[in-house]
């Protein structure tokens, strides 16, 4: 098994990514085997911090959600909110001496947008540079409530 | 002096269900996207509003990263219209459409998995927003007339409407010997409580204890359920009456999983009377089933099947509901075809049919009868019932999103229970709608249905037909 495949990552989708279907969704899934976790969601806005930490907290090295490109939201701010959460989020890890780029958001260029498969090779690069978490190895908790 | 005894009626057959709980969350079709940046923080929030408390009990679903929000919401839109900056959003959930194929529909199979949690039929509130007609069995009526009688007494009210059939042929006559006993052989039947039989799908992510479930479940109805040869044993061998072991010209027969079942099925093929003497020779109380793919112009050779003395049959359609060369053509036609056939040439008591393949609703197996079938079998929603999405990842090796595999084997017999008891629940309806009270009396009974090809031919057919690149004026 290679470097690259020991990596944990929890990605989320906007479902108006290129090429995201099912069909391509099992594929990526093939090729990275468990070492990526992909979740599609119906707009980059739906992401909020929490699906972050508790990604991070249970399973992932590192997450990062895919949005479209500026000005392109379906529902016309959703990337931007996105981007804000990301950043919010970042701050909060970074408070507990996590490393801020284990979160990340990837905005697809306006200009020949790319296929979810080349995004999330790109992703999978940049996450590859990292230590396994450190929370990972914590105690885990039974699950919380959302607040 | 008179003598007198009590009579019993004979109990009704019910199938007991209770709420079983899925063990992932259900993908649902919509999901909220909910802004919070932009709120003017009202003092009478709609989110505080919401009636079943959605926005209040949040959680998430680690391992399928589910938020309870989706789950929770019944549609109603009233904070999605409240909000006064529309700040609330709601839109199709990516996953659930992905969910299955053109056939295997996400709402076909949010209704198995509903069935299969509550043991109920599903009830839509808002009526039926589908069309009027559609392909396959969705090209036919049922007969409501006297749909008056499940309103006034229930399905389950004071007349028994009896779903047992038998499988097996019976003789054209009886002979009697002059003393008036019984010359001829008596037919070999097998009686079951219901014209539904489970069948292992032919892919899925099974463990031992799925198949033990399964084979729980049927005992519990008292069908059967159809599984290769070559996999009972051990603990699935105190299930044999219940068990249709499922015979392969590719591997031995395993006589001991043979020992004490009631019916096999075996392959029609080259080897069929060569296979059928061996089980005859060791069991010989055995009935036998063939199976046969359902192909255009199966009629003719089911003719001379029965002709060879055989007296159950399998017609084998595909998992898409057609026939296997033909995607162009339904199961329903095929087994209306062979019916009509077999009726024609005064055989039609002579074998038992049993239909299949891409039976994914209640009133898919209630037409499947209509149309000729004595029975049914279904593979894919028992499968369904386990929460299953036929996304077939299992086929590509990659791991089942709902660990099928982990369930207990308890959990697998309930929840097949329950989707064969609102099934069970809709074949009454059906039948006490159209004011029949046994289900061998439904057998292709075409007078209680109406077909949409039948009806568009007799209605608009003397207009002529439309030529391609006309329109009309």
């Amino acid at each position: 098994m290679t470097e690259e495949k020991k990596q944990t990552l929890a990605l989320f989708y906007c479902q108006q990514t290129p090429e995201s279907s099912e069909q391509e969704r099992q594929c990526l899934e093939e090729k990275y085997e468990r070492s990526i976790r992909l979740f599609p969601i119906p707009c980059g806005g739906r992401i909020e911090p929490l699906h972050f930490l508790r990604a991070l907290e249970e399973f992932a090295n590192a997450a990062y959600v895919i949005v479209c490109p500026e000005g392109e939201c379906r529902y016309f701010e959703g990337n931007l909110r996105a981007k804000k959460r990301v950043q919010k989020t970042r701050e909060i890890i970074e408070s507990i001496g996590l490393e801020g780029n284990r979160i990340g958001i990837l905005i697809n260029p306006r200009e020949n947008p790319k296929s979810l498969a080349r995004l999330v090779d790109e992703i999978v690069c940049n996450a590859s540079q990292l230590e396994p978490s450190r929370v990972l190895n914590l105690h885990h908790s039974p699950a919380r409530p959302f607040h | 002096m008179i003598k007198t005894e009590r009579v019993f009626m004979p109990a009704k057959y019910m199938i007991h269900t209770q709420i079983v709980p899925n063990r992932f969350r259900p993908l649902t079709k919509s999901g909220i996207i909910a802004w919070w940046e932009g709120c003017l923080g009202c003092r009478v929030c709609v989110k505080r509003q919401c009636v079943y408390g959605v926005y209040r009990n949040r959680d998430l679903d680690v391992r399928q990263m589910i938020d309870s929000m989706d789950n929770q919401c019944m549609n109603c839109l009233r904070c999605v219209q409240g909000c006064p900056r529309e700040l609330i959003h709601k839109s199709i959930n990516p996953e659930y459409e992905a969910l299955g194929d053109s056939h295997w529909t996400p709402d076909i199979i949010a209704q198995l998995w509903n069935q299969a949690e509550t043991g109920k039929i599903p009830v839509s509130g808002a009526g039926y927003s589908g069309p009027f007609s559609g392909p396959g069995f969705d090209s036919m009526w049922t007969d409501m007339s006297e749909i008056v009688r499940p309103t006034r007494d229930g399905i389950h009210g004071r007349e028994y409407i009896s779903t047992g059939i038998d499988l097996g042929g019976t003789p054209k006559h009886l002979a009697f010997t002059d003393s008036g006993d019984l010359e001829s052989e008596p037919p070999s039947l097998v009686d079951m409580p219901l014209p539904i039989i489970l069948r292992v799908p032919p892919f899925g992510s099974l463990s031992d204890n799925t198949i033990k479930g399964w084979a729980m479940g049927a005992r519990e109805l008292g069908t059967f359920l159809a599984l290769p040869n070559e996999i009972i044993k051990g603990e699935l061998l105190a299930f044999k009456k219940n068990l249709i072991p499922i015979i392969s010209p590719c591997h031995p027969l395993l006589h001991d999983a043979l020992e004490g079942v009631r019916l096999v099925e075996v392959p029609w093929g080259e080897k069929w009377k060569e296979i059928t003497q061996k089980i005859k020779e060791a069991h010989p109380s055995v009935l036998i089933s063939y199976r046969t793919p359902l192909v255009r112009g199966v009629e003719e050779k089911v003719l001379s099947i029965v002709n060879s003395g055989v007296s159950i049959i399998y017609l084998e359609g595909t998992s898409s509901g057609r026939v296997t060369d033909d995607n162009s053509i339904f199961i329903k036609d095929g087994i209306r075809q062979t019916h009509l056939a077999l009726v024609d040439n005064g055989m039609r008591d002579e074998i038992t049919i049993l239909a299949g393949g891409g039976l994914a609703m209640a009133e898919h197996a209630a037409k499947s009868i209509i149309c000729g079938a004595d029975g049914v079998f279904i593979d894919f929603p028992i499968l369904i019932a386990l929460e299953c999405r036929m996304c077939r990842r299992c086929t590509k090796g990659l791991p089942c999103p709902v660990e099928i595999d982990r369930a207990e084997a308890s959990w697998v017999a309930s929840r097949v229970t329950n989707l064969i008891g609102a099934w069970h629940n809709q074949l009454l309806e059906v039948m006490s709608a159209m004011g029949i009270r046994d289900v061998r009396r439904l057998r292709g009974e075409t007078g209680r249905a109406m077909f949409y090809e039948d009806l568009d031919r007799s209605t608009f057919g003397s207009l002529g037909t439309l030529r391609e690149g006309y329109e009309l004026e």
